[in-house]
């Protein structure tokens, strides 16, 4: 997902460390300070569980590839994730996902509601997962 | 050494007004995403005067047209919605290098942010009779007897939802970095089941959200602020877009954490004299969450292309998107299941 926890750590360092003109002291720097210390608050809410999010996600719709019938997400069904680092974990994420796009258009385009209810029900738990909760490092 | 923001904005000012002025306590505010918003007091032959500069940034959230903004200020001033005087409108940025507006600067009150808990306590009534109320006024105005209905395209009646909705989905499609299925299929719904035509041609502020005006802690409104996406169009874009639940700071029974949903339906139609077909704000409700997650989409864009620096693109391309996706999973499960 973008922005990533490393990038979001980066991005932190560099609003830190990049000195600010005179017109932007007081309010503007504070509400900056603000923004950077809830985002590094966030940041260790996510490094904390973004690898298993993401694991658990992708196996969500792997497992609804495997129930759905369609030939062309069959392959993808069998699939594991192998490569377990953050950015690794996200290409395959954005692999399946491409593939669930397709898969919800065939779906909407054949009447499917049944299957068109399931995918709403992943969409719902896909967004849960990753939800992050303002005020809890 | 360069000069300057102060200098080169005193000497601007110097030139234009043809008289001498000093520009004392510039001071950048947060807020603003979209422009650097600055205070400033210009200090005159005649006397010093409050001021806000708005000057377009490197890079921002949305890209909007500051003409059609600073119109929209203009249409609104002294027209019974509370919003400022414009000073100036400089397109060509002259000593400032990126083009800029003046605007009065309104003492008093503040902006509360949308992700404070319950930030209009025992004023939300009040507050959402002057929110929705002066939404209503915005909605009921007529576009041709103001100066944004001369700055602004004015698009047919039953093609509003499509210029927007085809406007955002575009924004998606060139901004987007890891594929979106859920805002995807609100797309795809959106465009299968259009609402019905606008009733009329409003001013539609494009952003008139809580967080987004200045109040005076006993719930009255002091400015509208950011009518940076200001545009003419059907007048339940604003509504939706007011109620979306990501700007009901946690609650679930008040929308804008002021008053329940019937409630500000009913302020907003007695403002207007407009009625809310609920199945054609049911598409502007869905549409609302599908321009925001445009928007947050956008932001994490220009994050990664900006290098990181500005916390606030992190913050909105991170945070709220992913709010933004679980409000939007949660209609179209309401939806389908209908």
């Amino acid at each position: 997902m973008t922005p990533s926890v490393p990038e979001i750590i980066r991005g932190c360092t560099i609003a830190l460390a990049t000195p600010a003109p005179p017109e932007s002291a007081g309010d503007f720097a504070a509400g900056r300070v603000g923004l950077v210390s809830m985002l590094l608050g966030l940041s260790a809410q996510e490094a904390n569980r973004c690898v298993a999010a993401t694991i658990a996600e992708n196996a969500d719709i792997r497992a609804l590839f495997a129930a759905c019938g369609d030939a062309a997400v069959a392959e993808a069904a069998r699939e594991i994730d192998t490569d377990l680092t953050i950015a690794g974990l996200d290409a395959a994420n954005a692999a399946l996902r491409r593939q669930l796009i397709a898969l919800h258009e065939r779906v909407e385009a054949a009447g499917n509601h049944d299957l068109d209810r399931q995918i709403t029900a992943l969409y719902v738990r896909m967004a849960r997962g990753r939800r992050l909760e303002l005020g809890r490092g | 050494m360069s000069a300057s923001l102060a200098e080169r904005l005193a000497a601007y000012l110097s030139r234009v007004w043809a008289e001498p002025v000093s520009v004392e306590q510039l001071a950048r505010i947060p807020g603003g995403a979209s422009r650097e918003t600055y205070r400033f007091v210009a200090v005159t032959p005649a006397g010093p005067r409050s001021l806000i500069l708005r000057r377009d940034p490197p890079g921002s959230l949305i890209e909007t047209d500051r003409g059609i903004e600073y119109a929209a200020i203009a249409s609104f001033h002294g027209r019974g919605v509370a919003a400022p005087a414009p000073v100036i409108l400089e397109e060509a940025g002259a000593e400032l290098e990126r083009p800029f507006f003046i605007m009065s600067r309104i003492e008093g009150g503040h902006a509360s942010s949308p992700f404070q808990p319950d930030p209009y306590g025992a004023h939300a009534a009040a507050m959402g009779e002057d929110f929705f109320g002066t939404l209503g006024r915005i909605a009921a105005a007529d576009p041709a007897d103001l100066p944004i209905g001369q700055a602004a395209e004015t698009p047919a009646l039953d093609q509003c939802w499509r210029r927007e909705l085809e406007y955002w989905a575009g924004v998606i499609d060139t901004d987007e970095q890891h594929p979106q299925p859920i805002v995807r299929a609100a797309i795809r719904r959106l465009r299968a089941n259009p609402p019905p035509p606008a009733q009329k041609i409003s001013v539609v502020h494009g952003d008139y959200r809580s967080g987004n005006f200045l109040h005076d802690d006993t719930g009255k409104m002091l400015a509208v602020l950011d009518w940076e996406m200001a545009h003419l169009g059907d007048p339940l874009e604003d509504l939706g877009w007011a109620m979306d639940p990501l700007w009901r700071h946690f609650e679930v029974e008040r929308v804008a954490g002021m008053v329940g949903k019937a409630e500000a339906i009913g302020i907003w139609e007695r403002a207007s004299g407009l009625k809310v077909d609920p199945a054609a704000f049911a598409w502007w409700e869905l549409f609302a969450s599908v321009k925001g997650q445009a928007i947050w989409i956008s932001s994490a864009k220009e994050y990664k292309d900006g290098g990181y620096a500005d916390p606030i693109l992190g913050f909105s391309g991170w945070y709220t998107a992913r709010r933004q996706d679980e409000i939007i999973a949660e209609q179209l499960e309401r939806l389908v299941a209908a």
